[in-house]
């Protein structure tokens, strides 16, 4: 390596940074946020299109801002970055889909669903066991 | 095996810089600090709904608020670009400026979040009261410890920069937290979705 024979000043870092793009990405994400947040508190559309669209506006923003601030991009000095970034978005999926997945079959095998009544719970009461929703830390 | 294919000449790496690598494998441990929140996120949708009796997100959340606290954050990232523009032009009072206002904007997010916490904690809705608060507050909690890492690395920048000046090494270091603070800024806008809009549909 060349320890301290390079210019920090020439890193794209430093050469990409512009101060009018860091106001419009403020601008542009403190818009979208905000009509984010203004729709949920009206619940101005139905439940499943309000996460949708709050989802895809929260979406754009991270774009913007791994764009703007980060310089994700493909050019000489950056992609490698920006490629590692790629790589690690289908982890990030997988990591939060796959628990979900495996949890959601964990619940409906093992455990009451938070939105299912109590089931049967006369059956474990009649062998003496207490009732199911009389055990602490039980779920609603 | 010879003498010279063993030695490795200095100038043969021309164009990999220290810098370069540094930033890159700063990257790097970005990425795996990614693969944390991506299983605290993971832990969050799978407790979300586990309220054990316990308040929603609904009851205990207020979006103004946690929308002015995002703000602090979106706007800190704002003052850092401009800490490393001023660092572009060799101004040391400037960067000084620009990351005390930096450090400021984020100890009023950390302070807003502390004093959410303690609201939350004082009227019984703290961590254990619930499997859905139990993930609320360590992801959240998270979150707000790496942005006070970051504050204690910005206040060590500040002291270098005042005493030291921009050098070599302290320019580096500035633009390695640089992507820190806005790597933080990104999972906010996650957490703030996903937690709190979310949350309160």
């Amino acid at each position: 390596m060349t320890h301290g024979a390079d210019n920090p000043l020439e890193h794209p870092e430093v050469q990409l940074a512009n101060g009018r793009s860091y106001l419009l990405v403020y601008l542009f994400s403190c818009a979208l946020l905000g009509a984010a947040t203004w729709l949920v508190t009206r619940q101005a559309m139905t439940p499943i299109g309000l996460f949708l669209l709050t989802t895809a506006l929260a979406g754009v923003v991270v774009v913007a801002q791994g764009v703007f601030l980060l310089h994700m991009e493909f050019s000489e000095t950056q992609r490698w970055h920006t490629v590692s970034l790629v790589l690690f978005i289908p982890l990030f999926i997988l990591t939060i889909g796959l628990s979900a997945w495996m949890f959601h079959g964990l619940y409906r095998r093992t455990m009451l669903m938070p939105e299912m009544p109590a089931p049967a719970a006369a059956a474990p009461a009649a062998a003496g066991m207490p009732s199911m929703p009389a055990m602490p830390g039980m779920q609603r | 095996m010879t003498a010279d294919v063993l030695t490795y000449p200095a100038h043969a790496d021309h164009g990999h810089d220290a810098t370069a690598t540094q930033t890159f494998g700063f990257w790097l441990y970005i990425m795996t600090d990614c693969i944390l929140f991506a299983s605290i996120f993971a832990t969050y949708a799978v407790l979300s709904h586990n309220y054990a009796g316990g308040p929603t997100g609904k009851e205990l959340f207020n979006l103004r608020y946690v929308f002015g606290e995002t703000m602090f954050l979106l706007f800190s990232s704002v003052t850092y670009g401009f800490a490393v523009l001023a660092m572009n032009r060799n101004a040391r009072n400037q960067v000084v400026g620009w990351l005390i206002l930096t450090f400021f904007l984020g100890l009023g997010f950390i302070g807003m979040e502390v004093n959410e916490f303690t609201h939350m904690v004082l009227e019984g809705h703290g961590p254990d009261r619930s499997g859905f608060l139990s993930a609320f507050f360590t992801l959240v909690g998270t979150h707000g410890t790496h942005v006070s890492f970051g504050l204690i690395w910005m206040a060590v920048m500040i002291y270098q920069v005042t005493n030291k000046g921009l050098t070599t090494p302290i320019r580096s270091r500035l633009m390695r937290l640089s992507m820190f603070w806005h790597f933080l800024d990104i999972v906010w806008i996650g957490v703030f979705t996903i937690v709190y809009l979310l949350g309160v549909m």
